[in-house]
């Protein structure tokens, strides 16, 4: 168990000018789980690698505890990782798959099995030890890769969306297991997905990668209360938030027919507009006819609760999606007229420009 | 269809099972589908293969010399000669040592070579192989492009005790003792000298066949044993061996088949069979037995046991390649 730090980690790919990632500074705590995410192609996967050391560090440094690890190969990392199709050796049984970092480390055959034997009833894999991976289902394949990791008790686990080759509710089923597992083993972690609902929902920490650069590092309460830029704001939080883009007026930003109220020195960065950020659950149905007019173009019951799915005319004329959650119960019709306005303690602000926070 | 339902409960929704199911039917496509696509072929084969087959055999049972329509039946007195046969027998061993050294050393080199073309490279970063590989993989193929006659040829020429490059490099570091030795020409290193070549001929080829099955294993399994800790050495015998044994079984049963011939490569180099037969092979043996001695009906005996042999040892991988595992589909 040991801490992990990005330092200034930076990765070009040859025949490229922009860095896949570029300048990355994460430390992460000791047993922590921290979860990177981000679109495709944000590097997060390669951070991940760098880390394991089947990518190359061009710039900066990756230190596993105290250790510089940057220029030492993978064997020499004390990490196991767990691949997004588990990369399972086809031709050993279970048992073998798991056991095999022990095997290669020379350990005796009674402590390998007792090991393996551990790590299968954690699982609840003793039943498949004999088998061969071609005969599990996926489930069992994603328990024995998860097995191969942690027979081997590293400091650190490596996890590159291991959950995207299962349905939909193994996922979820799973996604809790790694969860509580990681807690009960106390390992440091680093996981990679693109999907934000297991980042928010297994992450200590979560790590918000775009083209290579990294967006904002917080805890999933703090990443969904305070985003740190439109970016995060937008790709945290299902469904997204809206985003604005809205003249800034005396005393406050124009949000259709009102003024929202904005102490002035916050005005004063943002200049003449700015990005008014509202989640779904932050806007509500005003009755006087105040706020910004949306026509419904759908309403998603989910029975407690329903989503409208709106388009509201911006400035300039073009439209805008608007999503807002309301009450289940007396949900709008389709097609229908409505005002909204966002609750103010809610509010988020950005810079039109840079698209970064400005406090509220 | 009455008999298998009179257990069933009127109303039952237990289906009525038909006693031909449709797609077993004959009908005129089926017929002509298999007379073209099975018939013809199987007509081909029985014509050109298995009568020849069994006209070998059947000479082999006379004392037929090849140019005259007599002969007669002798039955197996033509084996019987070949096992007294002293030069024959001489022949068969060259042979079976080709068989066990060849395929060995050939697919031992050229596994380690495509090892390190593929996955060889730095331990540290992505998997790949050692810096240029690509010039090398090119470079290992020349030789498989060369004729045998030509790599025979050649090959006697830089032998050559007193003109050859072989012994004139060796001359020039100083080894004096060389400067006049016959590699081809001496008992002791005639046969190595010889299957040096062939290895050279063919190492290339068996290591392209290995790349591209290398090149077919996920790189995440490579990845996999990496962070599990496992070296170069291990990498091979514990992931790529395994992962490509079927390449692996392919190529030793075509070397095996290639080394029990070696005609031309020995013809090329030795046409006499070499100091005291020492590089003879049966191929040779039977040619110069049925087109110089005339003795046609003997090398056919001659050519049904080097065929013997060669089922032999194909069977022989196989049965080893069962019993190891190999049997086991390990594909999703």
């Amino acid at each position: 168990m040991a801490t992990v730090t990005f330092d200034e980690a930076t990765r070009v790919y040859p025949g490229s000018d922009t860095p896949a990632v570029d300048k990355l500074n994460i430390d992460i705590e000791d047993g922590e789980f921290l979860v990177l995410v981000g679109p495709s192609g944000c590097g997060k996967s390669t951070s991940l690698r760098m880390l394991a050391g089947l990518e190359e560090v061009n710039d900066g440094r990756i230190l596993i505890g105290e250790r510089d690890v940057t220029d030492l190969s993978p064997k020499d990392r004390d990490v196991a990782m767990v691949f997004q199709n588990y990369a399972l050796y086809p031709h050993m049984s279970v048992a073998d798959n798991m056991g095999f970092a022990l095997k290669i480390a020379g350990k005796p055959k009674d402590e390998i099995r007792k090991r393996v034997q551990e790590a299968a009833k954690i699982l609840d894999l003793e039943a498949y030890l004999d088998r061969k991976p071609k005969a599990l289902s996926g489930g069992q394949r994603q328990r024995v890769a998860m097995g191969r990791a942690i027979v081997r008790q590293p400091q650190v686990f490596l996890m590159d969306e291991p959950l995207s080759n299962l349905d939909a509710k193994l996922r979820v089923q799973t996604r809790t297991q790694i969860a509580s597992l990681q807690r009960r083993l106390g390992v440091t972690t680093v996981y990679v997905t693109h999907d934000q609902v297991e980042a928010m929902t297994m992450g200590d920490r979560v790590a918000v990668l775009k083209d290579g650069i990294l967006q904002q590092c917080a805890s999933p309460r703090e990443m969904y209360d305070h985003p740190n830029n439109v970016f995060v704001a937008g790709f945290i939080g299902s469904p997204a938030m809206n985003l604005l883009d809205v003249p800034v007026v005396d005393g406050g930003v124009k949000f259709g027919n009102t003024a929202l109220p904005i102490p002035r020195d916050h005005l004063a960065e943002a200049g003449s507009r700015a990005i008014v950020g509202a989640r779904p659950e932050d806007l509500t149905l005003s009755d006087d006819g105040t706020g910004l007019a949306v026509t419904v173009d759908v309403v998603e019951e989910l029975g407690a609760d329903a989503y409208i799915y709106g388009t509201s005319k911006t400035e300039s004329g073009e439209d805008a999606q608007i999503i807002a959650r309301v009450d289940g119960r007396t949900p709008p019709e389709k097609g229908a007229q409505i005002h909204l306005t966002p609750k103010p303690a809610h509010l988020h602000l950005f810079n039109a420009g840079s698209g970064e926070r400005i406090s509220v | 269809m009455t008999a298998l339902g009179t257990g069933v409960a009127p109303g039952s929704t237990k289906p009525a099972r038909t006693r031909r199911r449709p797609g077993k039917k004959l009908t005129f496509d089926k017929v002509s589908f298999f007379l073209v696509f099975l018939g013809v072929p199987v007509v081909f084969y029985l014509a050109f293969v298995v009568s020849p087959f069994v006209q070998a055999v059947y000479y082999s049972l006379t004392d037929w010399s090849g140019f005259s329509p007599e002969m007669n039946f002798v039955g197996i007195s033509n084996y019987r000669t070949l096992l007294g046969d002293g030069t024959f027998m001489k022949s068969v061993g060259n042979s079976i040592t080709l068989v066990i050294v060849l395929p060995v050393v050939t697919i031992v080199l050229s596994l380690v070579l495509a090892s390190f073309v593929t996955v060889g490279g730095s331990s540290h970063g992505r998997i790949k192989g050692l810096r240029n590989s690509s010039f090398y993989r090119v470079i290992s193929f020349f030789p498989y492009v060369v004729p045998a006659i030509i790599i025979g040829i050649m090959w006697q020429q830089i032998y050559d005790p007193s003109a050859g490059l072989l012994n004139g490099v060796l001359t020039r570091l100083g080894f004096q003792q060389f400067s006049s030795f016959p590699w081809l020409g001496d008992e002791r290193t005639a046969m190595v000298a010889t299957m040096f070549v062939i290895v050279w001929g063919f190492v290339g080829f068996y290591m392209v066949l290995f790349v591209a099955g290398i090149k077919g294993i996920p790189a995440e399994l490579y990845e996999a044993a990496r962070i599990d800790g496992a070296g170069r050495f291990r990498t091979m015998t514990r992931i790529t061996i395994p992962m490509i044994r079927d390449n692996i079984q392919t190529a030793y049963i075509y070397m095996g088949i290639l080394s029990l011939d070696a005609f031309v490569y020995m013809v090329a180099m030795n046409p006499g069979g070499g100091p005291n037969n020492s590089t003879l092979v049966m191929a040779q043996q039977l040619f110069s037995t049925a087109f110089t001695q005339g003795k046609f009906g003997l090398a056919c005996a001659m050519g049904v046991v080097l065929a013997a042999i060669t089922l032999t040892f194909a069977g022989l991988v196989f049965v080893v390649n069962w019993l190891t595992g190999g049997h086991e589909d390990i594909t999703e």
